[in-house]
């Protein structure tokens, strides 16, 4: 009996070590390929890069470009915005340069003049003619990003939509980082973001450990109670770990302000900010709203930081009502 | 291949190596003694907690043979946790001045609302410093790589992330990180207050971890 089970035990180990192991580097087996490992995805080649991107609407119709949040998230939960093709709009999404399904560099690789020279060519791309009018729709990180183009390019831009931008310079964004970004050192949901420190460790570039790392960390974004008023879990397909990192250095090291010119751009933007993020509120929207010459703050009820994902039925009307009066 | 790997792993971990970390030894203070109860908090990746237990073998060159267990900090007690088990030998033996190498078998888990991890790694430390009876110092490195690890994912990653992913056992080597730091520590009756305090960064040297430091504070208590 005890040989029949020691052979037993023997067989399962054999059987186990017979198992495939699989590959932390191979994309597609912890995170999805990119535009240059899938060549199905929908993707434009410009400045140098390949970038995955869509479009929904009239080609010539007015651009509506959507920028996402991050710096290293993607565009999938802002997908709702597609229904402005329905109102007349041409909505342009696209990951940006390190980001979502679009190719990954070096980090050295990354600046803020090359991500508003992709911004520069995602709108030659698809602009059919002089006269088609181009609107920014700017979330979070890709709001900031909205201002730093609008700030180097005030005549390019008809119209911007601003969500809950995380700051126009170095001293608005460490102002909303420290509100949002409260640890409690005890806490389960702070024990998520860093325990797992000594289960994966990626070098610099080793984008797909790295990009997986910053997925599963993803969940301390939403935990209870969290200030952002975030409601729960909301859709992507990579983060972009490599930029996120350059990014932060380039603003600890180098500091920036996307408001030196903003006063020269004489359109009325709008600014929307949920009414559960309670590190944003009226007041943060002011100040960055003060920056402009004209601007109107709406508060979007009953939701948080991501607003266009969990509330897009709020969102919608007050943003087509913007485009429409100036389309 | 990775089950190979994986057993042979666990077998040279149960039956060969026995040590834990937290069980920062005074070598000048240990004399005859057998068994060792070691306690410990402090900062191992995140709040930790730790219990270990000690044997001093009756040998020459002094040998200690240890295990360990640590849970981080969080109101779910056993989601997390890494034990321990290896061994310490001392291979510099001078009267105040001692060097040592303590290597671990690791068994690791984590889990959070997308994934949980299973982790066989490895901890090699090497120790030098001058030891009296009453108080040591010393320097110590040390390399924790985890070898092989299982990744089984949730229903919200899969739905909300990335339906495709792969869950199964992962190589090469999903981490490793070099630590770097002093260890310290008082006796007296049949105690030991320690203090270990580094830093610790990714095997590349470029990077880090999101707190790169190390600290533990721990108790030791001599049964005999």
């Amino acid at each position: 009996m005890n040989i029949k089970i020691l052979a037993g035990i023997g067989l399962t180990f054999i059987l186990l070590s017979c198992e495939k192991e699989l590959d932390i580097h191979e994309p597609g087996n912890l995170v999805p390929k990119t535009v240059i490992e899938d060549l199905s995805l929908p993707s434009i080649s410009v400045n140098g890069t390949t970038l995955h991107a869509e479009t929904y609407g009239n080609p010539d119709s007015s651009l509506v470009i959507f920028l996402h949040g991050g710096p290293g998230s993607d565009y999938q939960n802002g997908l709702n915005v597609k229904q402005l093709a329905d109102d007349g709009y041409q909505v342009v999404f696209y990951d940006q340069r390190g980001t979502g399904l679009s190719q990954r560099h070096d980090k050295n690789n990354y600046s803020i003049q090359l991500y508003l020279d992709d911004l520069t060519a995602v709108i030659e791309h698809y602009r059919s003619s002089p006269a088609q009018k181009v609107f920014l729709f700017g979330h979070s990180w890709g709001a900031m990003l909205t201002a730093a183009y609008i700030n180097a390019y005030p005549d390019r831009i008809d119209g911007a939509i601003f969500a809950e931008a995380g700051g126009f310079n170095k001293q608005l964004l460490d102002e909303y980082g420290e509100a949002s970004r409260k640890l409690n050192l005890f806490s389960e949901i702070t024990n998520d973001v860093l325990f797992y420190d000594q289960f994966l460790t990626g070098r610099e570039n080793e984008h797909e450990i790295l990009d997986y790392k910053l997925a599963i960390a993803s969940s301390f974004s939403y935990a209870e109670g969290n200030d952002e008023g975030i409601e729960g879990p909301s859709a992507f397909w990579r983060n972009g770990a490599t930029v996120l990192q350059a990014f932060m250095d380039i603003a600890e090291n180098e500091g920036f302000d996307f408001t030196t010119n903003l006063n020269q751009y004489q359109t009325k933007v709008l600014f929307l900010y949920g009414e559960n993020n309670k590190s944003y509120r009226l007041r943060f929207a002011e100040k960055e709203a003060a920056f402009f010459p004209k601007s109107e703050i709406i508060q979007i009820e009953d939701t948080g930081h991501e607003m266009i994902y969990f509330k897009w039925n709020s969102v919608y009307p007050v943003v087509l009502d913007y485009l429409n009066s100036l389309n | 291949m990775k089950g190979i790997k994986t057993w042979i792993f666990l077998i040279m971990s149960f039956c060969i190596y026995q040590k834990g970390n937290s069980q920062t030894v005074n070598w000048n203070a240990l004399e005859d003694s057998k068994h060792i109860i070691a306690a410990g908090i402090g900062w191992d990746y995140s709040v930790s907690y730790s219990l270990g237990y000690a044997y001093q073998l009756k040998t020459k060159v002094p040998i200690v043979l240890t295990g360990n267990f640590s849970i981080p900090s969080g109101e779910k007690l056993l989601d997390d946790f890494k034990t321990k088990i290896g061994g310490q030998v001392v291979l510099l033996n001078k009267s105040n001045m001692k060097g040592s190498i303590a290597l671990n078998g690791i068994y690791r888990r984590y889990e959070n609302p997308l994934v949980r991890l299973q982790n066989f790694g490895s901890e090699l430390r090497g120790t030098l410093g001058y030891y009296k009876p009453k108080w040591f110092v010393a320097g110590e490195v040390g390399f924790d790589k985890a070898i092989v690890t299982y990744f089984k994912h949730s229903e919200t990653f899969k739905e909300i992330i990335f339906t495709d992913v792969k869950d199964g056992w992962y190589e090469p080597s999903t981490g490793g990180n070099f630590l770097y730091g002093i260890q310290t520590g008082y006796s007296f009756n049949k105690s030991d207050i320690t203090l270990n305090i580094g830093m610790v960064t990714t095997q590349d040297f470029k990077t880090t971890p999101l707190i790169p430091y190390y600290l533990m504070l721990g108790y030791n208590f001599i049964i005999n």
